[in-house]
């Protein structure tokens, strides 16, 4: 047997570790440094805290991070649309492989195609607003995207339309790879419908739904820039104003990368903090199990 | 900056791109009718490769092509030219500055959208690079100055008007040769207009640029000079003061008159445009360069005017105007050769090929504006940029304040839950953010606002 210093294992796996560290490591650091400077351009000089300073005392960062929370909101609403249709999928109704196919596009479908045709759809006096007046729902015809008060729950409705799909792809798979024998064990013991869903069935789902919930929180949190600007660029008014359009308007249009970079290290550090909350909870949730 | 030394990456591909440009241009030039300009000075006749970045094709359809034939018709040097994103073409431009990577010529937007890269020392001067003929008549406007030094070029104009449908106000009983001049005429027309059952005035203010329109074309009316309204930026004049928050009030008034199309806050701009051209709006804000089409499609029955009069400044009830550019890199190392080329294409047979080609007019006084048919754009021509007009005061406005003053406001008052006076309130605080977020800049405002004064 030939015997290999303890590091030669490591020296083999060193190029990949700085490969990841250049990709990864590199801009955040740098992101954190420019936190503290007042950068034009690519550098700036050293200014502390004061990004931060400004960031939390301005109004519309306050606005920014409710309509974020706002937007958590949808996640339940996800997980509860996607298990729903998931299931009645898993029941293998006639067609459903079709229906599984078209539950399914929505998620493929580029997000400013999809938000460039329901804007389209959502105007007020647009396909929605005509079929409802045509049918004396005249109340129901809202300004969708026009109003203050309604815009930022239209941008969810959107977001829920197209992101339930990829829940739906998901847990079906999770359905189609549960042991049978145990679900026809529990029929042959008299297990009705419901309880062989809520007894059997959603249990051994646990994993796979607490990983799309922590997706769609990091969605929510950060990753909803696509819809909000091609629907409504933050508006009308302040009424859909989010993290990420924030930290783009400071950067690009604004030109103050330093204050935007304070966001973003606000934001992944906050990302950062739900993650690891949520997965201590799930490992200590399997512990349990496991006792 | 770095010497370089040896053939760097970019320099092959820049090699690279050049030869293959070459090679295209080659077979190219045989069919080219127009003649080529044959530079005397030997440092044309080394026929450097130049960069251009510029923007245009997204509003003025065929200026690529314009373009495309003056870069290729032009002997003094190789000109690969970039055809930027909108959402990037100043971030581009001073990043690549940043790096001491920028292009030689750029397109550059009026005012502040220029001016920050003028501050940061990424533009070159243009007085004695560019002949003083070229720069007195391009059409630049007064805010391409900074401490009374020019650094663009003008391009095309950009003349900021209010259109009325003509049809429409014949329907509803109004003098549709003269238009409403006062703010009471007007509000005297919108009346008469919805009595008759047309929607009087309104447009679409989702993506938030009628509201700059709206903001630009009322607030100057307070103003008595453009440095007026940086000095509000800057807090030496106060937005909470009636006088500099009117325009609001006057927005709220249309609200609450119920004068506004009931789509307005759901539709972008362009589509609440077409509502006056399809005969579903009576009157609204509109720009210059759409005149030729949208009065084609109504047959004549376009009507352009400038907006009616509430304000007491000395800039209210001129003409608006802005206009297009280009501007030399500080670090180019081709400056001579590209003020060469922004001379080439402000020469008379490159002005009339943009009429030609793109059917809309360059901003050059020189042009010879006798091919213009339509007498609504030769009104233009004669009003707007040859009359008495003044700048487009958006342009000296910060981007902070673009989107979270005059963008939120717009679209707040409009959907009924601001008022003017509240504007008022919120613009003065956003300016004060503004410049505790960039008090390297405040210094520089106070500058420019003495010198536009």
């Amino acid at each position: 047997m030939i015997r290999t210093h303890r590091l030669t294992p490591y020296l083999f796996v060193a190029p990949m570790i700085a490969l990841l560290i250049f990709i990864f490591g590199y801009p955040i650091v740098r992101i954190f440094e420019f936190s503290f400077k007042q950068v034009r351009g690519i550098d700036g000089p050293w200014v502390g805290l004061r990004n931060y300073e400004l960031v939390l005392n301005q109004p519309l960062f306050g606005e920014a991070v409710m309509h974020n929370l706002q937007l958590l909101l949808a996640v339940p609403i996800l997980i509860f649309i996607s298990l729903l249709v998931s299931v009645m999928l898993y029941e293998r109704v006639a067609g459903w492989r079709l229906y599984r196919t078209i539950v399914f596009i929505p998620y493929i479908l580029a997000v400013p195609i999809v938000a460039v045709v329901l804007k389209n759809v959502f105007q007020f006096n647009g396909p929605l607003n005509t079929a409802l007046r045509s049918v004396g729902l005249d109340a129901l015809a809202l300004d969708w995207i026009g109003a203050p008060s309604v815009a930022l729950w239209t941008v969810m409705m959107v977001i829920i339309w197209r992101e339930a799909g990829f829940g739906i792809v998901l847990f079906l798979s999770r359905l189609l790879s549960l042991d049978e024998e145990i679900l026809e064990a529990a029929e042959l013991d008299g297990a009705n419908w419901w309880q062989r869903l809520f007894r059997v069935i959603l249990p051994q789902m646990r994993g796979v739904v607490e990983f799309y919930a922590v997706i769609s929180v990091i969605t929510m949190l950060a990753a909803v820039f696509s819809y909000i600007y091609m629907i409504g660029r933050g508006g009308p008014g302040t009424s859909t104003m989010v993290i990420e359009l924030y930290i783009f308007n400071f950067l690009t249009r604004n030109s103050l990368p330093g204050v935007a970079s304070a966001v973003s290290v606000m934001l992944f550090l906050a990302s950062v903090v739900l993650i690891f909350i949520l997965f201590r909870l799930r490992s200590n949730a399997m512990e349990a199990d496991l006792a | 900056m770095s010497k370089k030394t040896g053939l760097s990456r970019r320099d092959f591909l820049r090699s690279a791109v050049a030869l293959g440009a070459g090679g295209v241009m080659v077979g190219a030039l045989p069919a080219l009718a127009k003649p080529a300009r044959h530079p005397q000075s030997a440092l044309l006749q080394s026929r450097p490769t130049l960069n251009m970045w510029w923007w245009g094709e997204q509003e003025l359809p065929g200026l690529q092509r314009w373009l495309d034939r003056a870069v290729a018709s032009y002997e003094g040097a190789q000109i690969n030219t970039l055809l930027q994103d909108t959402s990037v073409v100043i971030s581009q431009f001073q990043t690549a500055a940043a790096a001491g990577e920028a292009p030689d010529i750029q397109f550059l937007w009026n005012g502040i959208y220029h001016m920050e890269s003028v501050w940061f020392g990424y533009l070159e001067p243009l007085d004695g690079l560019v002949s003083q003929e070229v720069l007195d008549k391009s059409g630049a406007t007064a805010l391409s100055f900074y401490e009374g030094r020019q650094y663009r070029v003008g391009w095309y104009p950009i003349p900021m008007v209010h259109y009325y449908n003509k049809r429409l106000f014949d329907q509803a009983g109004l003098d549709a040769d003269n238009p409403p001049k006062t703010w009471d005429e007007f509000l005297n027309a919108c009346d008469r207009l919805k009595s008759a059952g047309i929607t009087p005035y309104g447009g679409g203010i989702q993506d938030g640029f009628w509201g700059e329109w709206f903001f630009g074309q009322s607030l100057v009316q307070s103003l008595d000079s453009p440095s007026d309204a940086i000095n509000l930026f800057i807090g030496d004049l106060d937005f909470r003061e009636p006088r500099y928050h009117e325009c609001w009030v006057r927005l709220r008034e249309l609200v609450d008159l119920g004068f506004l199309n009931d789509d307005i806050s759901s539709l972008e701009l362009y589509p609440g445009i077409d509502l006056i051209v399809t005969n579903r709006l009576a009157m609204g804000l509109s720009v210059g360069t759409r005149v030729p089409a949208d009065n084609a499609l109504l047959e004549g029955d376009l009507g352009v005017m400038i907006m009616p009069v509430f304000g007491e400044g000395a800039l209210a009830g001129k003409p608006l105007l802005d206009s297009q550019g280009l501007g030399i890199s500080s670090q180019s190392q081709h400056k001579e050769v590209a003020a060469d080329f922004l001379e080439y294409i402000n020469q008379r047979e490159w002005l009339d090929a943009m009429w030609e080609i793109t059917g809309w007019m360059p901003s050059n006084s020189d042009w010879d504006s006798s091919v213009i048919e339509d007498p609504l754009v030769a009104k233009i021509w004669n009003e707007w940029n040859l009359g008495d007009n003044i700048a487009y005061v958006p342009n000296l406005m910060p981007a902070q304040f673009w989107t979270d003053a005059m963008f939120v406001a717009a679209q707040a008052i409009i959907a009924g839950e601001m008022t003017g006076e509240e504007a008022g309130e919120q613009n003065a605080r956003i300016a004060q953010e503004w410049r505790d977020f960039n008090p390297d800049l405040v210094e520089n405002y106070q500058i420019w606002a003495a010198s536009l004064a």
